[in-house]
């Protein structure tokens, strides 16, 4: 318990309070489309599945593949490879260099885009262009790719989507820092639930309750989340200003190392399924690979793993193009072990919560959900503690449309990502699935603004969200997708696991609801003040 | 936060836009003067890393201190690490 002055809790409380109005709304959007995107990569698996699942993810004939297409593009585009898996287990890969932009300032890639079946080793896509006409062409993964889009800027231009969504995580850090501060009875507040029907007692509790258990992880996700779009934004650019002098290639070579002495001859590549295969018997499962100078003597080989089992950093580790000699582990960052290395890779498991598979995916979307469900009972709780002005009911409204309106519309996105695939909707994918998105959450945006009573607008957009998940499972099936005993027999488990979840998410939502309105009394208030919602 | 409408104004301008280029600054700064290490990132990754807990650091030092004593103990962390940053880029200039 923290024993503060009168003063110091009123500033506390003035700035957890207005802080959560100005920024509580956006915040749970990043939250809640991050807490999602914790299964990215699970989604695109669901989404776009190979006939049956890939043991490995870069299986035996990896190397194969990746020589048929260096054969196949021009000699400029052997200048940078990075090759990583994508939905259903294909292996994408990307021979590029960097091309100067038509502004003439920003260099973007271009080249060759491969989208490989790991399976038969048969190239699925081919798109060549600058990395926007490819983007734009190219479908798989860009379900899970909408998803984190919302999550790390808001679909919002760099730097300033960044520098917004990191403003937001610097707000969620004040939240923590102040309700922490605020909290009377840390131990008491983590197990007080008052249930007295729909009064500010039991909404606070739920808050309080909620957002104790949800405390040190809201903590470590604000203050990592701030530090990736900050970072991104502003801080590298102007430490590599002052540090450097602005000298880009110097940072590099202290981050990277000095690339060898140029060196163009022809040189034979050494086997990568050798190399992926020295990863794999270290007990790492290959994430992405990197080549420089495909071809070249002084060409450059580095494969980056997922982190084994029991391990919290991920490492990489460096091959001899020519010889295949493993080099060692890479550090994150410099040539040589360090603690700003260390710190630097130790954001990435804290944040994406990937560091053991499932579980910790479970565990931080559970955490995840619990802070979005705090931001929407706080913004609640604020507006039952002002019932009789009628001005904050707009953002109860606000708050309700956000609540549900957001994931009815990611509803609608991956509905529309569905369609194009099976070629109903024509067209690129990610438009349609930005128009399918703004749409409903127009609509959603509409009705909240006009039915006439907030338990309403509440009651017909958990019902649109809990029909929404279930139709979704049923439009997959539809178009084609596998079915569940295929799915099961394939060992395709992302797809059961994820349908099985979408069905029990809307059967519980639709359960919800039902039994909420039959808790309603049979005249309710009237008056746009009714407040009879009693959970967000 | 009490005070009259101009020190509100200030307290809120300290808070918001003047404390996250104080961050800036000293975070840029402090790559001058932290130790590099062996691997010769450390000087300029660890204040990147420790980018939120700075800006958290001065934004509750601004909302709950004295407004003067706020603001000089600020504005001297701030032209401290500007001073560096200039001193360096002349220095690389010449």
């Amino acid at each position: 318990m923290l024993k503060l002055q009168q003063k110091t809790t009123q500033t506390m409380l003035a700035l957890h309070g207005w802080g959560a109005v100005i920024f509580g709304l956006l915040l749970y959007w990043v939250i809640l489309t991050g807490t999602i995107a914790v299964f990215a990569d699970d989604i695109n698996d669901w989404a776009s599945p190979l006939p049956a699942a890939i043991p490995e993810t870069f299986p035996l004939g990896t190397d194969a593949m990746l020589r048929k297409a260096a054969a196949d593009v021009a000699p400029e585009y052997l200048d940078e490879l990075i090759v990583f898996a994508t939905a259903g287990g294909r292996i994408r890969a990307f021979f590029h260099t960097h091309a100067e932009a038509e502004d003439g300032e920003h260099p973007e890639e271009k080249g060759v885009l491969f989208v490989f079946d790991p399976a038969s080793g048969d190239i699925l896509q081919r798109f060549e262009g600058t990395q926007s006409e490819i983007e734009a062409q190219s479908h798989y993964g860009k379900l899970g790719h909408f998803l984190v889009e919302w999550h790390v800027q808001l679909h919002v231009p760099s730097p300033w989507g960044l520098m917004l969504t990191g403003i937001l995580g610097l707000s969620l850090l004040v939240a923590c820092v102040s309700g922490f501060a605020m909290h009377r009875h840390l131990v008491k507040d983590a197990f007080l639930r008052r249930r007295r029907g729909g009064d500010v007692l039991s909404h606070k509790d739920a808050h309080v309750m909620a957002s104790t258990w949800n405390l040190p992880f809201a903590f470590i996700l604000a203050f990592t989340g701030s530090f990736y779009s900050l970072a991104g934004a502003f801080a590298i650019p102007a430490i590599a200003m002052v540090a450097f002098g602005g000298d880009q290639e110097k940072l590099i070579e202290t981050v990277q190392g000095l690339p060898p002495a140029e060196d163009p001859r022809p040189a034979e590549m050494a086997n990568i399924d050798a190399m992926l295969e020295d990863v794999r018997a270290a007990g790492h499962r290959t994430r992405f690979l990197t080549v420089d100078h495909w071809g070249r003597q002084d060409a450059r080989i580095s494969v980056f793993p997922w982190q084994a089992e029991g391990e919290l950093l991920p490492k990489g580790y460096a091959f001899d193009a020519q010889t295949g000699e493993n080099l060692g582990e890479k550090p994150a960052l410099g040539q040589s072990p360090s603690l700003g290395s260390d710190l630097v890779a130790l954001m990435g498991p804290l944040h994406f919560g990937n560091f053991a598979g499932w579980l910790s995916k479970t565990v931080w979307f559970a955490l995840g959900f619990a802070g979005a469900y705090v931001c929407i009972s706080g913004l609640t709780l604020w507006v039952k503690r002002r019932e009789q002005q009628k001005t904050w009911q707009y953002l109860l409204r606000a708050t309700l449309w956000s609540a549900w309106g957001l994931p009815l519309a990611l509803v609608a996105a991956a509905a529309a990502y569905l369609l194009q695939q099976a070629g109903v909707l024509a067209g690129a994918v990610e438009p349609l699935m930005f128009k399918a998105f703004g749409l409903c959450l127009a609509l959603s945006g509409i009705l909240a603004g006009i039915v006439r009573r907030v338990t309403g607008v509440r009651r017909i957009l958990v019902i649109s969200l809990g029909l929404g998940l279930c139709a979704l499972v049923a439009l997959r099936l539809l178009l084609g997708g596998p079915g569940w005993v295929s799915a099961a027999t394939s060992g395709l488990t992302a797809v059961v696991v994820l349908d099985v979840a979408l069905l029990l998410g809307g059967a519980w939502l639709l359960r919800r609801e039902w039994r909420q309105t039959l808790a309603l009394p049979e005249e309710p208030l009237i008056d746009t003040g009714d407040m009879e919602v009693n959970t967000p | 936060m009490a005070g009259t409408r101009t020190e509100k104004i200030w307290r809120f301008v300290l808070a918001g836009p003047l404390v996250l280029l104080a961050t800036l600054i000293i975070m840029a700064g402090s790559s001058l003067w932290l130790p590099e290490g062996q691997a010769q990132v450390n000087n300029f990754v660890i204040p990147v890393v420790l980018l939120p807990a700075i800006w958290a650091v001065l934004f509750f030092y601004s909302v709950l201190d004295r407004l003067g004593r706020a603001s000089v103990v600020i504005f001297i962390l701030t032209a401290v690490h500007a001073a560096l940053i200039a001193q360096h880029l002349l220095q690389a200039q010449q």
